[in-house]
């Protein structure tokens, strides 16, 4: 971000070390080096999920980078309302000033409109819907939004806000429902078994409750949380590689973003093992890159987005096991 | 009140105090900063400490802004160019003004100002320059006026800074330090640090040396990887101090250098939870 | 719309468990955040509220600038998953700019905004869940946040939320309870007793109003026990983190001096 002015010379200090035969960032991590990421899923009671991630906790001035996700699911009306066939994902990122103290209020709205259409368009793709948001075929569908804050920006937002969302997904119970029924007995005469013979063409013209059946859904079981989001695995991650002349470095932090504002998004997705397809891509700041560059830079990128892929399925693992450790220990005290 | 509050003050624990209590009466002490009178009793307006000279209460405040006095070494970075004037940001209350008039100019030290001049103030410094300066004199509306009139101060180059809580650096003898490795260090009063190469004493003096290219240049010198490592080292030691509300000396600084080299702890591990407990926990413990 | 659960049973007992007068648990969190001066957490039960406080600095927009004292500026966001139903608000939404304006009100007669002419004090508001008094959870998050960022405060503000059920008056609603019975918000300043804030957006019985207005000062000065000592422990944590760096200090000598 532009937030952050620098002199000319803290830029082409930060620049010249990176640059460097031995490159060097300000605060000694390598080129691929991430910062210290902490991340805890159930943070929001009354959402469905969320998660909370901070990168870079006292690193650099103090607080990180730091993103409240959470998810909530909506019934929506398929036939008349805005539903869709299926269920959507929606996603929304808003920016707390005082994550940009010094931005006016205009700035603030453009930059979560950026962020917003970006996360948007990546998450809600519908390759990536999830298989068990249908509710009752062409009627009732859930709504699934998720709501991101981005709290403070220390650099590298792009990849945390995906880092929180799939995060907030991962741990999204879907309530488990079941369709119920209920079909017009024929005969309109009596508290009606249907045992009685009745003749169907005797019906009155002026009859107008032309409805014969109307279907709806009930809440299963109303003391689970319900089932995962189905296909969670695939929700991408988010890789920014910072771009100089012959080199690329991750997860930058604000100042470097401020001296190198080259910089190239990629969202990859790993469905399966084997391929991982990507999701989103885009290219921010000035300046332009070689086809043959972007290339090898998907490369690598993929490489990294595999790493980043694994570590954070094994903390989402680990706070799953955790959370319900927790549980059991909060139960156990109660009775 | 029957109590002198101020029985404990000598010894080791310090009295601490919250907006809205009552310290003493107002007919035998008088208000200094962080307080109010209200009904003939001295009353705290912050959170902090009670400290006591004389017949005058203060309450200092831990976490705050930048408080001027003239005289004090502070670095800011400037956010305006306005005619005549630049606005310096210092972590004050109000952004610091730095005059024309107020600062070294190409061409000899005591040259007038010229017309020139104040159309390319640009090319002395422009927004988002760092600088190093001195509390001059204050406007009427609190605001403090800077000055960068001696050779020590002026433009910043070769190096990073790092930011620490104001009260973190204390009023010492001097701001300028030179740690072993090659790096100079410039504390800002105002909690502004700035780490970079060390420069040599002999390229610093002389009225005859003032060479304008090098004061107001944005460029840097070549600075070798061993100096780039170890301004890195010092910068992180100085976040972790600062995070674990260490306050910064020459001594304390000096002492987690050495104790960084003699472990051998890589520059980026520094950061690692574990790591900075233990370099803390040395250092305080020596001190 | 009334609601199926008795709000105070025949046992005195609220429907969350909690006697009349009794207020939720409150945890406070004054720990930093990025680039903020202060701030602090405060959660009342579900209840939680994040303000961060910036300044005083250079005001924004110079057009805005008091040449005798700060300006305070209040921004008020609530996430859209702090309710049970999602909910979005823009920033310019009328709820939101009045909940602004009430915790600016609140607060100018408490700063001494005088002590610092032409600069702006930001107060960002976070309410990041909702589960009843939201704004005496805004008000007091906003105390510790502006003591934690050391701007001089006249006294502390404590606000709580009293209803009135059947005749019977009870503390610290929750939104079931709000739902249902007139509540009125209430911020006192202990020290003197006064009062900055009352907000009250249903019909109450005038002598039911003052005997809610009682109970609530006296519950702001138990809030106000809890919340020094919040900061006591902040300030003492520092003091003790920074340790001999303190004792060397300009001042304390003198004092010793002084004292012989």
């Amino acid at each position: 971000m532009a937030f952050k002015t620098l002199s000319k010379s803290e830029k082409a200090y930060i620049q010249s070390s990176l640059q460097a035969s031995s490159s060097f960032r300000s605060d000694g991590r390598a080129l691929q080096d991430y910062r210290t990421v902490a991340l805890e899923t159930g943070v929001v009671p009354l959402a469905n999920g969320s998660a909370r991630i901070n990168i870079g906790k006292g690193s650099d001035e103090g607080g990180g980078t730091e993103i409240l996700a959470a998810a909530k699911l909506e019934v929506e009306d398929v036939e008349h309302g805005d539903g869709v066939e299926g269920g959507r994902v929606s996603c929304s990122v808003s920016c707390s000033p005082s994550a940009y103290p010094f931005a006016s209020s205009g700035t603030l709205d453009d930059l979560q409109h950026d962020y917003t259409s970006l996360v948007h368009s990546a998450l809600s793709h519908p390759s990536l819907r999830p298989a068990n948001l249908s509710i009752l075929r062409g009627k009732k569908s859930w709504l699934l939004s998720l709501d991101l804050v981005v709290l403070s920006d220390c650099g590298n937002v792009y990849d945390a806000l995906f880092m929180a969302a799939r995060a907030a997904m991962w741990d999204t119970k879907v309530p488990r429902t079941r369709s119920v029924e209920y079909r017009a007995s024929k005969n309109r005469t009596g508290g009606g078994t249907g045992d009685m013979e009745v003749d169907d063409e005797q019906q009155s013209g002026l009859d107008t409750r032309q409805v014969k059946a109307a279907t709806d859904f009930e809440l299963e079981d109303y003391w689970d949380e319900g089932e995962p989001l189905a296909g969670r695995e695939t929700w991408p991650v988010c890789i920014t590689l910072n771009l100089l002349p012959r080199l690329h470095f991750l997860d930058a932090t604000s100042s470097e973003e401020a001296a190198i504002p080259h910089r190239l998004l990629l969202a990859y997705s790993f469905a399966s093992r084997s391929t991982p397809t990507l999701q989103g891509m885009q290219l921010l700041g000035p300046g332009e890159v070689d086809l043959v560059h972007i290339k090898a830079l998907i490369q690598e990128g993929e490489k990294y987005a595999s790493d980043l892929y694994t570590s954070l399925n094994t903390k989402l693992k680990d706070e799953d096991i955790r959370r319900t450790d927790k549980a059991r220990l909060r139960f156990a005290a109660v009775r | 009140m029957d109590v002198d509050p101020f029985d404990d003050l000598g010894s080791e624990t310090f009295r601490l105090t919250c907006p809205g209590e009552t310290l003493t009466s107002s007919q035998a002490f008088m208000r200094g900063h962080g307080t109010y009178v209200d009904n003939e009793e001295v009353v705290a307006s912050v959170a902090g400490i009670i400290e006591r000279v004389n017949k005058l209460v203060t309450v200092r405040a831990l976490r705050t802004r930048y408080n001027p006095e003239v005289g004090d070494l502070v670095i800011g970075r400037i956010t305006e160019v306005q005619p005549r004037r630049w606005k310096v940001d210092a972590n004050s209350r109000q952004d610091a003004v730095l005059m024309l008039s107020s600062v070294n100019l190409p061409g000899g030290v005591q040259r007038r100002k010229l017309e020139s001049d104040e159309l390319q103030m640009r090319n002395f410094f422009e927004e988002g320059d760092l600088l190093v300066a001195e509390v001059q004199a204050f406007f009427s509306d609190g605001a403090m006026s800077l000055h960068t009139r001696s050779l020590k101060y002026g433009k910043l180059r070769n190096g990073q800074l790092v930011t620490v809580p104001p009260i973190l650096v204390r009023r010492l003898k001097s701001h300028f330090y030179s740690l072993p490795s090659g790096v100079d260090l410039i504390l800002g009063l105002n909690g502004y640090i700035w780490v970079s190469k060390h420069v040599k004493d002999s390229e610093q003096e002389g009225e005859e040396g003032f060479d304008a290219e090098a004061v107001y240049s944005n460029q840097n010198d070549d600075i070798d990887a061993a100096t780039r490592t170890a301004i890195s080292r010092v910068t992180n030691i100085i976040r972790i101090l600062a995070t674990h509300s260490v306050p910064l000396t020459d001594v304390v600084l000096l002492e987690a250098y050495e104790w960084a080299i003699e472990q051998e702890v890589d520059v980026k591990d520094l950061l690692q939870e574990d790591v900075s407990d233990a370099l803390v926990a040395a250092v305080t413990a020596r001190s | 719309m009334s609601s199926r659960i008795e709000i105070l049973n025949d046992g005195g007992y609220r429907s969350d468990g909690r006697r009349q007068y009794e207020l939720r648990d409150m945890t406070f969190d004054m720990s930093e955040q990025a680039g903020a001066d202060g701030s602090a957490i405060i959660a009342h039960g579900l209840t939680q509220v994040l303000v961060s406080v910036f300044g005083p600095r250079e005001a924004k927009m110079r057009s805005q600038t008091l040449h005798d004292r700060a300006i305070i500026n209040v921004e008020v966001s609530i996430a859209p998953f702090s309710t049970g139903d999602r909910r979005k608000r823009a920033r310019g939404d009328k709820r939101i700019l009045e909940f602004a304006s009430m915790i600016k009100a609140t607060f100018e007669p408490v700063v001494q905004t005088s002590l610092h002419p032409r600069s702006q004090i930001d107060i960002f508001v976070h309410v990041l869940q909702q589960d009843g008094g939201v704004l005496q959870a805004c008000i007091n998050a906003t105390t510790l946040a502006l003591a934690n960022a050391g701007v001089p405060l006249l006294d502390f503000v404590c606000a709580v939320t009293g209803g009135v059920h059947a005749a019977a008056p009870m503390l610290d609603l929750t939104t079931l309870e709000e739902n249902d019975l007139p509540h009125v918000t209430v911020a006192v300043m202990p020290r003197t007793g006064r009062v900055t804030l009352v907000s009250m957006e249903t019909r109450l019985h005038v002598d039911r109003f003052e005997e809610i207005f009682r109970l609530a000062g006296q519950a702001g000065s138990v809030l106000h026990k809890e919340m020094r000592a919040a900061v006591r422990e902040r300030t003492k944590g520092v003091v003790d983190a920074m340790g001999s760096g303190l004792r060397t200090s300009d001042f304390a000598e003198d004092a010793m001096m002084d004292d012989t």
